[in-house]
């Protein structure tokens, strides 16, 4: 990366987080309080340079990212919070861009930030903000455009065929470890590149699809949504797409030594006996050899080898394989073994009998977390799965009942529900609704009033999702 | 649209970069001229057409729906080149920065037939992330199973219950008290804080933890076939880390097995295939890592290398006698030789088997070596170096036999003052001085007496009289005053260089019976003898003060 470009990159990231404390800071006091005034001196000859520079100025959101002048920004580690902030604030207004197209007075941008602020309060906030710049003719705003409604057939054909690709890989690899041959690390890394580009662009849906347990192959789908699951809390992390990838393959290949697990065993449909059990816990020590056998030293294989060997292994060292000497456990293990135990918990194979509704298994995580899971990258994955996550049964207050289809990541408790019976009680096919949706008085037109366990009713998620 | 004339001849241009970059380092002008060549290449067609996207099919590119590269030939097509790793479009836009350009090259260059890479063409490209230039895959090449999606589709599909199930959850959903248990608690600048600084933290190099692995599995391996699967993938995880310059992982692993050995928790058969480690440690393959690494540049503190040293056994010495001949840099040299004293304390031969060497240096270096450690058994293969065909080495030689020898080597010394080399000669004195027997001082005062010692240079000579100093008695003092005080007619220039070495030597023993003899000379017309006058008289002075 040349010098020029890593300045460019630094100035955008730069102009983005300086623009949210902005915001922030006139949240809490007028724009002629002096804290904002100070943070404005340098701000705006800032924007104005750059304009001078550009002949633009643009902000777009688009999905979970900021684009300065149609350039993504990527999110930095420093500034996460406040890029999480701003957007959050645009999509309570649904704005979607704001452009500046000349230089802005210190005047005018004070009047942008009282208008910004206030239309918060309005119940329709993109029109309030959108009419009280009429005056301003520099700023223009649009609106938020949805990204999953553009094209969404073909994005979720996308997704669809990446998860498969990447199910069908697994199953590919573990069949020939298990028969001797040679695998190619190359071809696992461009399938887990495939998933990273989705997370990063549109993570819901590919999470979405780990929602799906309906499967005959459990351990290799298990794999795939372990990895989808682990990539996906690295982004919210801030971790950049090169981690992301090692991650992903480090997930991916996570329970490999179930393959020395007896298929009788792990396909049981009744509880284990204690020997069972026992070969079982032996994975983590089998998948840890096969790892370091099929690809010798290196470093990815080494981190590969941690975490297949660290995923069981709890927060306070509980778990098995048993230790003798503590350590401490590895940051890519901490991320696998959450996403694993939230997969696990939410399917109905090995492990657990009696798959938990989503919700329940947050819930006991929850419960865990600080002892067994790390608190803290716990929080994340929350934040990232939402108080619903995908595939959650629930019944709204409209008397209407669907399954949660995509989580809103600023309102964690208003995701997308595909309604399956409606109000009089009929089944329907299913229907997306959002539950941001205000009606005229500015209350939510439908919540969530209660959960339900859809694998007690045996509601069949890929019907509606594949 | 350009005209496909155009992009016809940007292709040909990007092959003939594509063979630049192999051939060219990036010091070499052709190397960078190729990117401008490539640059301009593309930015002419781009400034009106703003991208040039180029299908790629088996053997051909197309632009536009035209043929503008074509060729069949499996090593050599362009087209297959990127075809094989699933590349099926590939795109440059307006603003293609000549960084992007040169990285874009030298993915295309890599051999990734012949190398052994981790990476295709893809991954390359993804992993730079370029800007303005694009490409579209196909991943399907990557399965082996084509129809896998459908089938799994049609399974999940077939797999829930029917509509009944649903209106009964529907039914019972009214009267189910189910609240949800979880809230979001809101992420803090402390969270994130705390996340930064354990990435932060995060060791990059993880052998270490690999090997605490490695013996957490050792422990609970149940059968021996994974038992030595496990101690075979520590010898590896070693290689790895020495050759990462992580010398702490071979350190701590070697003295846990010796722990463990010591312990007895391991015995027999196990104890033997652990013992395995250490032998590894010591082979000829871990000491060339070894060798190697430090010829990178690698820099270890002095405490590590000693701990490096401390778990090498002597069967280590011949593997790094071997690289002490191969290593170029001279850092890398002293802290093998470093090495090899204190490994050769216990086993002086086996370090004296060196001096076999047929390459000078290693045998100079040797002898340095068996200087330091300085246990005489090994003199008597030192002797056989003093007529060593290379003269540095015979001057180690016999600087090692003046350190460590005595009466037994004085014989050798002695014929080595009449060798015709004066360097030689010299080093034979000063050895025979320091060796400091009676005998040493009789060859001594017999050479300095002789009629062929005025002839002798003034080094030479300077040297004689300092070995005599090591005698500070009367019969030193009167030979010096003899000396310094007979004035021959001829010669007089020669014989003034032996009065100006005597002076010298007056001046170390502080000879105040010299001081007579000493004042009438300092005012000497021969500069040599006045300087030495006045400085031996300077010495005298400052003891009486």
């Amino acid at each position: 990366m040349s010098k020029s470009e890593i300045l460019d990159i630094k100035e955008s990231q730069e102009l983005i987080n300086q623009f949210s404390i902005i915001v922030r800071s006139s949240q809490f006091h007028d724009p002629d309080n002096v804290a904002v005034l100070n943070v404005l001196e340098k701000f705006l000859p800032r924007i104005n340079s750059y304009i001078e520079r550009e002949g633009l100025l643009k902000i777009d959101l688009i999905g979970e990212f900021f684009y300065l002048n149609d350039s993504r920004v990527k999110y930095p580690m420093e500034f996460l919070l406040n890029f999480d902030y701003l957007a959050r604030e645009f999509r309570r207004r649904e704005i979607g861009t704001i452009s500046l197209t000349g230089a802005l007075s210190e005047e005018e941008m004070k009047t942008f930030l009282r208008s910004f602020i206030s239309s918060g309060y309005s119940n329709t906030p993109f029109e309030a903000l959108d009419a009280m710049l009429e005056d301003l003719m520099n700023i223009r705003i649009e609106r938020l455009k949805r990204v999953v409604e553009e094209g969404e057939v073909d994005r979720r054909k996308i997704v669809k065929k990446t998860y498969f690709n990447a199910v069908s890989f697994t199953k590919g690899i573990m069949t020939k470890l298990k028969a001797g041959e040679k695998v190619s690390i190359k071809r696992a890394k461009r399938i887990v590149e495939s998933m990273v580009d989705l997370i990063l662009s549109e993570d819901q849906l590919l999470i979405g699809m780990t929602a799906i347990k309906d499967y005959d192959d459990y351990t290799y789908h298990h794999s795939v949504n372990v990895s989808v699951l682990s990539i996906s809390i690295g982004q919210k992390i801030g971790l950049h797409r090169k981690s992301l990838t090692e991650l992903g393959l480090v997930a991916l290949f996570h329970d490999i030594g179930k393959m020395n697990v007896p298929r009788e065993i792990l396909n049981k449909p009744t509880a284990f006996t204690e020997e069972e059990w026992k070969t079982i816990k032996r994975h983590p020590y089998w998948g840890t050899l096969a790892i370091l056998k099929l690809k010798g030293i290196d470093r990815m294989s080494i981190q590969s080898a941690i975490v297949a060997f660290q995923h069981h292994l709890n927060f306070d060292m509980t778990g098995y394989p048993k230790i003798r000497e503590r350590v401490d456990l590895d940051f890519y293990t901490k991320i696998v073994s959450i996403a694993d135990q939230y997969d696990a918990m939410t399917s109905s194979r090995v492990y657990q009998r009696i798959p938990l509704p989503p919700d329940r298994a947050l819930s006991i995580m929850m419960d865990r977390a600080g002892r067994e899971i790390d608190p803290i990258l716990f929080k994340f994955f929350v934040n990232m799965v939402g108080v619903y996550p995908v595939g959650s049964l629930v019944l709204l207050d409209t008397r209407e009942m669907g399954l949660v289809y995509e989580c809103n990541p600023i309102h964690a408790d208003r995701p997308r529900v595909m309604v399956i019976v409606n109000s009089e009680g009929k089944k329907i096919e299913g229907k997306v609704i959002d539950l941001t949706e205000k009606d005229d008085s500015g209350r939510f037109k439908r919540s969530i009033v209660k959960t339900l366990d859809p694998n007690k009713y045996k509601v069949n998620l890929a019907e509606y999702m594949l | 649209m350009a005209d496909t004339g155009e992009i016809r001849d940007l292709i040909q241009i990007l092959l003939k970069a594509k063979k630049n970059f192999r051939i060219y380092p990036e010091n070499n002008p052709m190397y960078q001229k190729t990117i401008d060549d490539l640059l301009n290449a593309l930015n002419k067609p781009l400034e009106y057409t703003g991208e040039i996207p180029l299908r790629i099919k088996q053997y051909r590119i197309l632009y536009e729906g035209e043929v503008v590269y074509e060729n069949t030939d499996k090593d050599e097509s362009l087209a297959l080149f990127f075809f094989k790793d699933g590349v099926r479009e590939l795109t440059f836009r307006q603003g293609i920065r000549r960084d992007e350009v040169e990285d874009f090259l030298q993915i295309i260059s890599l051999d990734f037939e012949k190398d052994v890479l981790d990476d295709d063409i893809v991954t390359l490209m993804w992993e730079k992330d370029f800007r303005h230039i694009s490409y579209v895959v196909d991943d399907t090449i990557l399965l082996d199973d084509h129809g896998y999606e459908e089938e799994a589709t049609r399974e999940a599909l077939e797999s829930g219950g029917g509509e009944e199930e649903i209106m009964k959850a529907y039914e019972e959903a009214f009267g189910v008290e189910r609240p949800t248990s979880i809230n979001i608690v809101p992420l803090t600048n402390d969270d994130l804080k705390s996340i930064i600084e354990e990435i932060e933290n995060e060791p990059t190099d993880k052998t270490m933890i690999l090997i605490r692995t490695l013996f957490e599995m050792l422990y609970i391996s149940e059968s021996k076939t994974d038992f030595s699967d496990v101690v075979e993938l520590m010898k590896k995880a070693i290689q790895y880390a020495v050759e990462h310059a992580n010398l702490e992982t071979p350190v701590y692993t070697v003295r846990q097995i010796r722990k463990l050995l010591d312990s007895g928790e391991f015995s027999g058969e196990s104890a033997q295939i652990l013992r395995g480690v250490d032998l590894f440690v010591n082979s000829s393959q871990l000491i060339r890592a070894f060798g190697e690494v430090m010829d990178s540049g690698a820099e270890f503190e002095t405490s590590l290398i000693e701990d490096f040293s401390g778990i090498l056994s002597k069967t280590a010495i011949p593997h790094l006698i071997t690289i002490l001949g191969e290593l170029k840099n001279m850092t890398s040299r002293k802290t093998v030789i470093s090495i090899l004293t204190e490994l050769g304390r216990e086993a002086p031969g086996m370090i004296a088997r060196g001096l076999a060497d047929k390459r000078w240096y290693v045998v100079r270096n040797i002898i340095y070596i068996l200087r330091q450690i300085g246990d005489r058994s090994v003199l008597e293969y030192l002797t056989r170096s003093v007529r060593h065909s290379d003269i540095r080495v015979r001057k180690e030689a016999i600087r090692a036999l003046g350190e460590m020898g005595s009466g037994e080597v004085i014989n050798i010394l002695k014929d080595c003052i009449y060798d015709p080399d004066e360097s030689i000669r010299i080093s034979a004195v000063r050895a025979i001085g320091q060796i400091g027997t009676a005998v040493s001082r009789k060859i001594i005062l017999e050479e300095i007496r002789s009629k062929a010692f005025r002839e002798k240079g003034f080094t030479e000579k300077k040297e004689y009289f300092e070995a005599l100093s090591r005698w500070p008695d009367e019969t030193t003092i009167e030979l010096l005053v003899e000396i310094l005080r007979k004035s021959p007619f001829f010669k007089r220039a020669k014989h003034d260089e032996t009065r100006a070495a005597a002076a010298f030597c007056a001046g170390i023993i502080k000879a105040r019976k010299a001081e007579g003899a000493l004042m009438k000379l300092r005012s000497s017309k021969n500069r040599l003898l006045r300087e030495h006058v006045i400085s031996a008289l300077q010495r005298i002075k400052d003891v009486k003060v």
